[in-house]
């Protein structure tokens, strides 16, 4: 999995690239969230336009992060996710826990109505 | 009338690729609809994952073999690994609810149930754990 980060408005925007599965994604993942907390940023998006495919794990990590986020007292949303994605999200009632939006734009601006 | 493809690979993460998009051809080619081809493909990942890292405790020289199956009414896939296989009939009694961050294992289960028409698994004697997937066509 390929990361790529940026800030648009305030909120740390991380474009996952690749499959989302496990073992090391983890870990960059979690770096890539530091990174912004460090900088004093704690509301994320996470697109996902360029993820071929996630499995369990991988979702565990996007939730993993989430909760680490939230604890904080930011927010982790996503954007660009496919309809195979969504359907996880569905299944396993993730769908209760992540905002989707259909992209980058609209994921930043939703943060406004917080 | 049933047609066979067999698909055999190494324990290595960066195959499971190759499995989605042999899975993802032979459902569309099989007729199936693109949430049954999501459904079946994700599925499918889930069960070589757990072989690969829990079956085959992710050992190169251990294979997972894919087996898939094309039937008039329905798309069946097994998935063996070399194994000792796991519980699952007490896993299923007590499955933890997907959005606990704590339980990573259960949620591949819990997807591959909620997902797939039907599952079972089995302890094929000198081989190791075998899951069977099927998804029904739709009349």
């Amino acid at each position: 999995m390929k990361i790529e980060t940026s800030e648009l408005e305030g909120i740390g925007i991380i474009e996952l690239k690749g499959r989302l599965m496990g073992g090391p994604d983890a870990g960059a993942l979690r770096s890539a969230v530091d990174r912004f907390i460090q900088e004093g940023i704690k509301k994320f998006v996470i697109d996902l336009g360029r993820v071929n495919w996630i499995n369990s794990t991988g979702m565990g990590i996007l939730l993993t992060e989430h909760s680490r986020v939230r604890k904080l007292g930011g927010d982790l949303k996503l954007s660009n996710v496919s309809s195979r994605i969504r359907n996880i999200l569905y299944v396993t009632k993730m769908t209760l826990i992540f905002e989707c939006f259909d992209d980058i734009e609209s994921a930043v601006e939703s943060f406004y109505f917080d | 009338m049933s047609e066979e493809i067999f698909v055999k690979i190494p324990s290595n993460y960066k195959f499971l690729n190759l499995v989605d998009k042999v899975t993802c051809e032979l459902a569309e080619e099989h007729g199936l609809g693109q949430e049954l081809i999501d459904e079946v493909a994700i599925s499918v990942i889930e069960a070589c994952t757990n072989a690969i890292e829990h079956g085959n405790k992710c050992c190169p020289e251990e294979t997972v073999e894919i087996v898939y199956r094309l039937m008039d009414d329905r798309f069946s896939v097994e998935v063996y690994d070399h194994g000792n296989g796991f519980d699952y009939k007490s896993y299923f009694e007590h499955i933890p609810d997907p959005k606990d961050i704590h339980h990573s294992r259960g949620r591949g289960l819990y997807i591959m149930r909620q997902m797939m028409d039907a599952l079972e698994f089995e302890m094929v004697s000198g081989r190791g754990m075998k899951v069977t997937l099927q998804k029904l066509k739709d009349v």
